[in-house]
């Protein structure tokens, strides 16, 4: 199964071809591949241990895959790490910052390892920009969980990057942050990011997500848009046999991960 | 980008009020402490005195300070996230330990300033500044068992606890490295320790004219030391604890 867009075939924002990763002897990707068009936001859904993380965490550079390629645009993410890692911003699933700068010298940390020089007056602007201006002078672990992922969206972008990877967003946060990242995700998208995200929210999949590929077991099982893949699926005995009335998204990824807990 | 990251580093350590104390409060303590002793003379004199609270600030500094902000920051996935960005993995520790060198540095001026005053122990410039390269040089070896210790140990409580552990043993046996105090064997171990070692080269340096074998072969255990801890430190290093 590979995600490739349909329409694409020039302007890729992201291409991924047969990625493996392992840990030891534990094989946590296997053989993933997707393209991620330019301007899209592609959702990546899958159980615990499914290898969402472990997918993104190779093409950020954290972990080194086994084997197979990734390309930003027309970057060789294995062959040239740090012009790839310029050319992504990254939201990871739990990040940090150094405890004792505050979130205006956080901001102006990473734009300086992104290459931008931002004034001070301009540092100020972007985080009233993210309704941050009265906490410029607090530090990260001082702010609430939807002002935190607002400061890390803020970084993952600092530098414009044409692809934006955030892994699992809005975990965590109340509806209205939920919402509000929402907003913000969409208007990168506006401005033509491309945006790869993975999530555990079905609700966060359909109503952000251009297209939306199911992983488990670090295989993908089905790519389509959030409707297309109801349609694709609506008549497998699997899903049939979970859905309650008519088939929803849910039902689908229910159907096809199974329904045992997962750690 | 290393800029932006010494500046980061460098506000970070100002900041940390328990690492500012370490770097100047204990040396002096000591310093103080072996000034008015009755038995200083049997640990080896005035520029010994001023040798050991050089050695202990670095030491603090390295195996307190150093390590438990890289374990926390580990833990908390800061480096993590400074790995996604194009910054080289290798500016992101020296910017940490260029920071260190630089506590170490302005902690020395202080021991040596304090030194002048309460032991009247003053050098000539050319030994000032041979110290400070000496201090420059020895903090290669409490950041390489630093670096070892972070390099071994991922939890940042188990690396405070063997970090307080092993600086005992690392600088406390160097007290009497100039010392018959306990015997000769006893001497001989505590000048061949860490802790030892670096106090007989800094007080070599900062007596130039009486440089002798014994710190050679001092310097020559410091490069040893050195070597070996960094080595092992970057060796096992990991960036996440995950």
């Amino acid at each position: 199964m590979t995600g490739s867009g349909q329409s694409a075939e020039h302007g890729l924002a992201l291409q991924v071809d047969g990625l493996r990763v392992s840990y030891g002897r534990k094989r946590a990707v296997d053989g993933v591949s997707l393209d991620i068009n330019k301007s899209e936001i592609f959702g990546l859904l899958g159980p615990n241990g499914a290898g969402k993380t472990s997918t993104l965490s190779a093409i950020e550079g954290l972990v080194k895959p086994d084997s197979g390629s990734i390309r930003i645009g027309d970057v060789d993410a294995r062959a040239n790490p740090a012009t790839a890692k310029a050319r992504m911003g990254v939201q990871l699933q739990s990040t940090s910052f150094q405890s004792n700068l505050t979130i205006r010298e956080i901001v102006r940390l990473y734009a300086g390892l992104y290459g931008v020089p931002l004034t001070r007056a301009r540092i100020d602007d972007l985080l009233a920009d993210v309704h941050l201006a009265e906490e410029a002078s607090k530090r990260f672990s001082q702010l609430s969980g939807g002002q935190q992922k607002r400061v890390s969206l803020l970084i993952a972008t600092i530098h414009s990057p044409p692809l934006v990877l955030l892994d699992e967003p809005t975990a965590g946060l109340d509806p209205q942050a939920r919402r509000q990242l929402w907003d913000r995700i969409d208007r990168l998208r506006d401005i033509g990011r491309s945006i790869l995200l993975t999530t555990h929210s079905m609700e966060e999949a359909q109503a952000v997500c251009h297209r939306v590929a199911i992983i488990d077991r670090g295989k993908l099982l089905t790519v389509d848009t959030p409707a297309g893949l109801i349609e694709k699926h609506k008549d497998d005995p699997r899903v049939r046999k979970v859905a309650h009335g008519q088939v929803t998204l849910e039902d689908v990824f229910i159907g096809l991960t199974g329904s045992d807990l997962r750690d | 980008m290393l800029r932006a990251l010494l500046e980061a580093d460098l506000t970070v350590q100002l900041r940390n009020g328990r690492a500012l104390a370490l770097t100047f409060l204990l040396p002096l303590v000591l310093l103080y402490g072996l000034s008015a002793g009755k038995r200083r003379a049997q640990l080896g004199g005035p520029i010994v005195d001023v040798a050991l609270a050089l050695t202990l600030g670095i030491a603090s500094i390295a195996i307190l300070g150093y390590t438990a902000s890289v374990a926390r920051d580990r833990e908390l996935g800061v480096f993590q996230r400074l790995r996604v960005t194009p910054a080289p993995t290798w500016t992101i520790m020296i910017s940490r330990l260029a920071v260190q060198i630089v506590s170490m540095l302005v902690m020395s001026v202080v021991v040596l300033v304090a030194a002048a005053v309460v032991e009247n122990v003053t050098l000539d410039p050319a030994a000032y500044l041979l110290t400070l390269l000496a201090v420059i040089f020895s903090s290669a070896v409490f950041l390489g068992v630093g670096q070892a210790l972070v390099g071994l140990i991922k939890s940042p409580d188990a690396v405070n606890a063997v970090g307080r552990l092993s600086y005992l043993p690392l600088f406390a046996l160097g007290l009497f490295a100039h010392s018959t105090i306990f015997g000769t064997t006893f001497e001989t171990i505590a000048r061949w320790s860490p802790g030892g070692s670096v106090a007989t080269l800094l007080a070599g340096a900062m007596q130039p004219a009486a440089w002798s074998a014994d710190t050679w072969w001092a310097l020559l255990a410091s490069v040893l030391y050195a070597v070996v801890f960094a080595g092992i430190g970057i060796r096992w290093f990991q960036w996440s604890t995950r």
